[in-house]
């Protein structure tokens, strides 16, 4: 596994526009540092399939350029650095896991020897001489991370790994990707689900209709979209929200189901309180509220700007 | 392509529905082109008329005329064979997406289709050399049986019969190949080959064989060609049923060549430029 300097993948302008006139991917500009687990994120249909496509040379970018462990994608060189599972894993129905991995081996010029430690790697060794076509879905997507390891690449590009399979595959399978990462390997994962891209990533991309709306850390996003907010509960409704409004701007306070949500720093809280029962006022819960990482993937997604055509459909994995 | 060709080798060897292609193909030749012929012959039915007696017509089955009834039988089922057989190589991967899991290792479209083609090459003289030899044994047990006497057609025409044989599969197995890559689908692919077989082939061209300006476009079809092709290697006796060829052998090789060429380049074209996935 050879190490990368700088960017694992790049991109600059990137987008897809596909014959049935849908912009799937809009002026992409993604950087993924060398050794990270980078966190794709976004909802049904957002362009992070076609992405990965393009990333891994299977559908031609429209226009923008991309730079893939190295080379461009599905160039030679990129390719020999780079394993992907790209939307399902796809194999031969009537091989078992083992041939499969074998024909895979084959085409990618890796000696045989690999197939052996791919299938421990990802506990498969057991059920590898089974048909593919037998497999349930999680042993469908372990055989998959199994191909995509087979060259033992320096970046890893993982199209939604934790599609279809139940919790216990799930927490199998996130144990799995952080252990990928060990020898300096890049990890390029895509998903629409958030707490699998908390828990495994360090940094994140967050894409809405074909256009990357935020990256960052976990922690970055937060912050941008507002950051932690100070959560109230006081009665009489109506005088504390004319005493808050008094005494913040009217784009802090919201109010939901008889809570105030204030986003103010969290240091104001006693002083907040003090006004409050000073005025008169019942208060009955204060505390500081994080925003959770779904508020600031629904708040960006949202935002996002429609682009001239629906970036809806595209080839994307449902 | 060193790296595809011995990838494709496992996955053709391994799969079951090219194995019973070929089983079919078999049964079909020694059953229904020699046995049945041999028994219909021996024994023909009261009403039986031709203008050529039944003892002679039976000698279609005997080593002699060994090519001419082995390429008369393949024509047809052996071209629908080849169709399947090449539309199931490639419209497989996409129905399968497997042609995704394909190109993003190591080589490029270029040599997967090129290892592709190879063993499809390979496969089609394979079943070239077994459909030849299980043909001659065939007509041997049977002119041993009828107790008569026979004899082998010259190495020369052996020859150029066995290579006649291989360029018709070749083509037919190209351009199911081909239908594979452009329609990205197993039932279109075969669907579409077969339909164009039988109802384009083997039914309008006979219908309209005859009609002025529609018989110079039928010079042109893969099928009519092979005909020609397969006629020039003649009965020993005068089949006087036989109809007559549009085209003479030269013509009839020249263009299953050129339709070989044609098909191989447009896949390959078609291969290396598509997008794989999306819509």
């Amino acid at each position: 596994m050879g190490l990368l300097q700088g960017f694992a993948v790049e991109t600059s302008g990137l987008s897809k526009r596909y014959s049935t006139g849908v912009l799937a991917v809009d002026d992409l500009n993604l950087r993924v540092r060398t050794g990270e687990v980078y966190g794709f994120l976004g909802p049904n249909g957002a362009g992070k399939t076609t992405t990965l496509r393009m990333l891994s040379g299977l559908l031609r970018p429209t226009s923008g350029s991309a730079t893939v462990a190295g080379g461009a994608p599905g160039s030679p060189g990129s390719l020999t650095r780079m394993g992907a599972m790209v939307e399902t894993p796809a194999f031969y129905p009537y091989l078992s896991g083992r041939d499969n991995l074998r024909v895979v081996a084959r085409y990618a010029g890796v000696p045989t020897s690999r197939i052996e430690p791919v299938l421990r790697q990802v506990d498969m060794t057991d059920r590898a001489h089974h048909k593919f076509r037998t497999y349930s879905t999680g042993m469908k997507q372990r055989l998959g991370v199994a191909a995509a390891l087979l060259k033992d690449p320096a970046l890893l590009i993982l199209d939604e790994p934790t599609s279809g399979l139940d919790p216990q595959g799930t927490v199998e399978m996130r144990e799995l990707i952080k252990e990928l990462r060990h020898g300096g390997r890049t990890v390029l994962l895509s998903s629409h689900l958030l707490n699998e891209v908390e828990l495994t990533c360090d940094r994140v991309g967050v894409i809405a209709k074909g256009k990357l709306v935020a990256e960052g850390t976990v922690d970055e996003l937060r912050a941008r979209s507002g950051g932690s907010s100070l959560l109230v509960r006081a009665t009489p409704l109506d005088q504390a929200q004319r005493l808050l409004q008094s005494l913040l701007l009217a784009s802090q306070i919201q109010v939901r189901d008889g809570v105030f949500s204030l986003a103010v720093d969290p240091a104001q809280a006693a002083a907040i309180n003090r006004r409050l029962v000073a005025d008169g006022v019942d208060v009955s819960e204060l505390r500081v509220s994080e925003q959770s990482l779904e508020d600031v993937f629904l708040q960006l997604t949202e935002q996002a700007p429609t682009p001239p055509t629906p970036a809806s459909g595209g080839g994307e994995k449902q | 392509m060193i790296a595809s060709l011995r990838a494709e080798s496992l996955k053709t060897r391994k799969r079951w529905a090219n194995w019973i292609l070929f089983g079919i193909l078999l049964l079909a030749l020694i059953l229904l082109g020699y046995v049945l012929t041999y028994v219909v012959l021996s024994n023909p039915p009261r009403n039986f008329e031709s203008r050529v007696p039944a003892r002679i017509l039976k000698r279609e089955v005997f080593p002699e005329n060994l090519i001419p009834n082995m390429l008369s039988l393949t024509s047809t089922i052996g071209a629908a064979i080849m169709i399947i057989l090449g539309g199931l190589s490639t419209a497989s991967e996409y129905g399968w997406l497997t042609a995704q899991t394909i190109l993003i290792q190591k080589p490029g479209r270029s040599a997967v289709l090129l290892g592709k083609l190879v063993i499809l090459a390979i496969v089609t003289l394979l079943i070239a050399v077994v459909v030849l030899g299980a043909s001659a044994l065939t007509s041997y047990l049977l002119v041993t049986i009828d107790g008569g006497s026979s004899s082998w057609p010259s190495a020369n025409l052996l020859l150029k019969g066995f290579s006649a044989l291989w360029l018709e599969f070749a083509v037919w197995t190209a351009f199911g190949m081909f239908l594979g890559i452009a329609f990205r689908s197993t039932a279109a692919a075969i669907g579409g080959g077969l339909t164009y077989l039988f109802v384009g082939e083997a039914l309008l061209a006979q219908l309209l064989r005859n009609t002025e300006g529609v018989k110079e476009v039928l010079r042109f079809l893969p099928g009519v060609n092979a005909a020609g092709v397969n006629a020039s290697f003649g009965l020993t006796f005068r089949n006087l049923n036989a109809t007559t060829q549009l085209v003479d052998a030269t013509r009839g090789t020249i263009t299953l060549l050129v339709y070989l060429a044609v098909f191989t380049v447009l896949a390959l074209l078609i291969f290396r430029r598509r997008d794989v996935g999306g819509s």
